[in-house]
């Protein structure tokens, strides 16, 4: 399809906001979206340190909702593999600081489940291991719940990294690995690991402090986090939309 | 003895000595005149020598004679009496004159064999003649209507066939000694492109000359659509060119216009310069079909002043429009799971070329620098405008049209409500800026969709059940599994949804249905909509009041039930929607697309009942429609228990007809299209082809003349076979006295010169 006309540019795409602003016809908030139609993370419990930035997934939906069209839960809910309610989820969130204890048969079969079943996970190394510690622990695991999709660097042009925002680096409290790894199903990808700590540059204090300074790279390596994370938000909902067609002159146009 | 019974002889030998007893007497015999020779070599007078080798070698000579035992075998013979055929042609082509302003073809040959007839009957002392009318095929026919003028009626000419036929068969043993073929030699069989190596062989094979008279001399006026090249089906929406060859003769320096009509409306033309010398053009026809379906197309050319044949000025053929893919349109307000969930199943069916636009960004977010992301304007213009048409579906999911003003979406709403009018097809899926959340009650959707939205209101974020209404028990769309019971038990087992716009059904008389209510949201005293369809013009909508039909597949599946619903529902939803074919309860079909003229269209109506099973006992009818949507011809059946009924209907003439079958009780009627063939091969091309005729009188040969002009050329014909047809007598002339005497005359007469000369 050919690009759009005139009236389709940025100026007039904002202009049309600020009308449709002035006009108040549908103020953001005014129309009452439930819980129900928002997305909200499932945060997976297991029986390590589950929960080791636990301000990580709020400030995401904070920053999805200033930032892009899609409207979050103020939290992420927690949610076992193994009861009932996963799939009300299906985005999960996997993370830990340490070693892991393995996971049962049941919680792997329920995991395995709600990923061929279209789900997505996330999952986040805080402690910064490489070949220990909870890396060691996640990659057993997500071996034995798709051991027919082994874990692959992700491409520097596979569509996460165009999904909203166009990335060329990654980002995180600490940079262990320069790209992010993933388990495909279907041509999709159903689960995505960082080691990078991507919640530690998440992480913000209720009075407004960033909890961890971003090493190596600052500032600008946590933007990227937060870059990242809602690229995966929007590549969880959106999955391979910026693969279409229409998309691509625009974004060759950008990238060059 | 009777000698006038016999009318042959030939010699014979009469011995009971076997053959290679002879053999070795004669061996014997040799040797003895060559011993004779060898012991005469002393002899030096010549005179002695000589005579006593006559002796030897005559006596030699008369031992065999009498041990052969030579006779004069007198037979008795005839000459069979074979057959001679004449052959007139009486396809159609013989109705068009011998020349312009001439008799017809067919006159001309009967008097060419009536004022021929005595020369004909005096074959009769050589040959029994036999009279045939041929065309198709080949069959006896009178002289006396022969010598009249044959009724020119057969539909095709095979000259080959004809003379195959009456070489080999017609019941008789006798042999044909020779045919005689009267015809235009407008062939369109197995000679229909010349006389090739092949067809060539196969006349000689027949052994007899076949003697030609062509009749007719220059091909009339006519311009004829000869041909037609086109696939059997298209794709809907892609150009399909049809490739026709239009032959003109006898006209020059005249522009035709050449027309693609379906069902009346013309489609594609094109303008052609005819020129002097040249008489086959070919045209195409490019256009590009905007529904599918089975329809009837015709080429026509317009009838010139001077047309011999105008039949063949048109020529009809049926050709499928059928989707290549659907097109389906999604545009989403914002990223959710339920878009997510239902781009999903449209992109992985490669039916289904879909194309997507998600809006991204609200209208107070920050996401940073333009140049960062990869957001693209979104072509209202576009995808409202000029290619809104291009689409089978469009999928509104929680998509609102108001907060972009400056994009002016509800400029295209109108747009949109047209293209769902004409034929298109709309489905609106809830969330909390869709129907009355949207208010999308005040725009001209409201128009066309199957739901009344209550704009200002907010949806209900209740979990809720839903069920399924007398209707949605019917209904393909919400049919997950065979069987109003296990359907029912199917969409009870499915999870509760979480929110529902707030929506009134439509009232009676506007094609709306709600199939899916909930019962737990009351609207003005009533359930609320859950799933509606509507017929609205010639398109369809869907509503869908709900953001949360994915948990119908995705939370399903954690309690081990899959998604095999979820995608039942749309797959359905989405084939209702674009009018899928197999999703019509009514199906018609002919048994073949084009037929013969006078013969029977035989109409195939397969009936299905509500619950979408076969429909036995159903009556139904059917009708044919003439291309000016007169009904011609009109049937009715009853369907047996596999719901299938059949009829046969006879078309008035050659043309294009469409096929609407209609089941009792309303509902929408099948359709489908037939052609009866207009112009077969004898009105498609006209002109005589004395060539033809000529190449195998000289092939076989035969003799051959030109009417008009001409006359009966002299027949060649075959020499009858002579046969031995009963008596038989040998007459011994080895036993005279004399044969015996002279033997021993010679032998006594060696041996006495021998004794006189001194040989002993």
């Amino acid at each position: 399809m050919p690009s759009g006309p005139r009236l389709a540019t940025r100026r007039s795409f904002l202009g049309g906001l600020a009308a449709a602003l002035a006009a108040a016809s549908l103020p953001r908030g005014a129309r009452a979206l439930g819980d129900a139609s928002r997305l909200a993370v499932g945060h997976v419990q297991h029986g390590g340190n589950w929960n080791p930035r636990p301000s990580a997934l709020r400030r995401l939906g904070w920053e999805l909702t200033r930032r892009t069209s899609i409207e979050t839960t103020n939290d992420a809910v927690p949610v076992r593999l193994d009861r009932a309610g996963l799939h009300r989820h299906p985005m999960l969130y996997l993370a830990g600081s340490g070693a892991m204890p393995p996971l049962s048969e049941p919680e792997r079969a329920a995991l395995r489940r709600h990923l061929q079943y279209g789900g997505f996970l996330l999952v986040d190394s805080a402690d910064g291991s490489d070949g220990g510690g909870f890396d060691a622990s996640v990659r057993r695991e997500l071996a034995k719940v798709l051991p027919s999709a082994p874990l692959q660097p992700v491409p520097r042009d596979h569509v996460l990294h165009k999904s909203f925002y166009l990335l060329d680096r990654q980002g995180g409290r600490v940079l262990v690995k320069p790209w992010m790894e993933a388990q495909a199903l279907d041509g999709r990808l159903a689960v995505v690991y960082s080691q990078n700590d991507l919640g530690g540059a998440w992480a913000r204090t209720e009075i407004g402090d960033w909890e961890y300074p971003c090493t190596p790279g600052g500032e600008p390596q946590r933007e990227t986090a937060i870059r990242i994370g809602v690229n995966l938000a929007m590549y969880a909902l959106c999955t391979d939309y910026k693969d279409d067609a229409v998309h691509l002159p625009f974004i060759m146009r950008r990238r060059s | 003895m009777d000698g006038a019974a016999y009318n042959d002889w030939r010699l014979t030998v009469l011995t009971p000595l076997p053959a290679w007893a002879l053999a070795l007497l004669a061996l014997a015999a040799v040797a003895a005149v060559v011993l004779a020779h060898r012991g005469l070599r002393g002899e030096q007078r010549r005179g002695r020598r000589a005579a006593l080798l006559s002796l030897r070698a005559a006596s030699a000579v008369l031992a065999l004679f009498l041990l052969a035992e030579p006779a004069v075998e007198l037979l008795q013979t005839a000459r069979v009496r074979n057959r001679f055929a004449v052959l007139v042609d009486a396809s159609r082509s013989m109705g068009f004159p011998v020349e312009p302003d001439g008799p017809s073809r067919s006159a001309a040959a009967g008097k060419l064999l009536s004022s021929a007839r005595a020369a004909l009957d005096r074959l009769a002392d050589r040959a029994d003649v036999e009279w045939w009318a041929f065309g198709s095929d080949v069959a006896p026919a009178d002289p006396a209507e022969v010598t009249k003028g044959i009724p020119p009626r057969a539909g095709a000419t095979d000259i080959l066939g004809a003379l195959k036929g009456v070489a080999s068969g017609s019941g008789s043993t006798r042999r044909l000694a020779g045919a005689l073929v009267i015809s235009d030699g407008a062939d369109n069989a197995a000679l229909a492109d010349g006389l090739g190596p092949e067809a060539r062989a196969e006349l000689r094979a027949l052994g007899v000359p076949v003697n030609a008279v062509s009749v007719g001399r220059s091909a009339p006026k006519d311009l004829a659509i000869e041909r037609v090249a086109v696939d059997d089906f298209a794709f809907v929406r892609n150009t399909v060119t049809v490739e026709a060859t239009l032959r003109a003769r006898g006209f020059a320096d005249e522009e035709v216009r050449v027309v693609l009509r379906r069902e009346g409306a013309v489609v594609a033309s094109a303008t052609v310069k005819l020129e002097r010398g040249r008489d086959r053009y070919t045209v195409p026809l490019s256009f590009a079909p905007d529904q599918t379906g089975t329809f009837v197309f015709t080429v026509a050319a317009p009838v010139l002043p001077g047309e011999v044949v105008t039949e063949n000025n048109s020529r009809s053929f049926v050709l499928r429009v059928i989707r290549d893919r659907v097109r389906v349109l999604l545009v989403a307000g914002r990223p959710s799971w339920d878009v997510r969930f239902l781009r999903g199943l449209l992109k992985q069916d490669p039916n289904v070329d879909l194309v997507s636009f998600f809006i991204l960004r609200s209208n107070q977010d920050d996401p940073g620098p333009q140049h960062e992301l990869s957001l693209i304007p979104f072509p209202v213009q576009e995808i409202f405008g000029e290619q809104l048409r291009t689409f089978d579906a469009v999928v509104f999911v929680n998509f609102a049209y108001a907060p972009y003003r400056g994009l002016e979406i509800e400029r295209y709403l109108p747009n949109v409500r047209d293209y769902v009018r004409n034929g298109g097809a709309l489905a609106m899926v809830g969330g909390e800026q869709s129907f009355g959340d949207g208010r999308y009650g005040e725009t001209p959707l409201a128009d066309v969709l199957p739901v009344s939205p209550i704009d200002g209101t907010s949806m209900s974020e209740v979990e809720t059940r839903f069920r399924l209404t007398p209707e949605g028990k019917r209904h393909p769309v919400t049919s997950l599994v065979p069987g109003d019971g296990p359907n029912e038990t199917a969409w009870s087992g499915l999870p509760p949804v979480s929110a529902v716009n707030l929506t009134r059904p439509l009232p009676p008389g506007t094609g709306s249905s709600v199939l899916l209510d909930v019962p737990g949201v009351q609207v003005g005293g009533a359930p609320a909509p859950l799933v509606a369809v509507r017929e609205v013009g010639q398109g369809r909508t869907l509503a869908v009041t709900t953001d949360a039909s994915w948990r119908w597949g995705f939370l399903a599946a954690e309690g081990g039930q899959g998604n095999r619903s979820y995608i039942r529902f749309w797959n359905s939803a989405l084939r209702w929607l674009v009018r899928d074919p197999g999703l019509a309860p009514l199906q018609v079909e002919p048994d073949a697309p084009a037929v013969e003229p006078g013969a029977p269209v035989g109409i195939g109506i397969s009936a299905r009942g509500p619950d979408w099973g076969p429909a036995a006992g159903k009556r139904v009818s059917a009708e044919l429609v003439a291309e000016d949507g007169r009904p011609v011809a009109r049937g009715e059946a009853v369907a047996d228990r596999d719901g299938m009924a059949r009829l046969e209907l006879v078309p008035p003439g050659p043309g294009a007809y469409k096929i609407v079958a209609r089941g009792e009780g309303g509902g929408e009627p099948a359709t489908g299209a037939v052609a009866v063939r207009g112009a077969g091969p004898e009105d498609a091309d006209a002109a005589p082809r004395p060539e033809l005729l000529s190449a195998i009188a000289e092939a076989t040969g035969g003799r051959f003349s030109a009417l008009p002009g001409g006359s009966l050329p002299e027949l060649a014909m075959a020499d009858p076979e002579v046969v031995e047809i009963g008596r038989r007598k040998a007459v011994p002339i080895w036993d005279r006295a004399w044969f015996l005497g002279a033997l021993a005359l010679t032998l006594a007469g060696e041996w006495v010169l021998r004794r006189r000369w001194g040989y002993w």
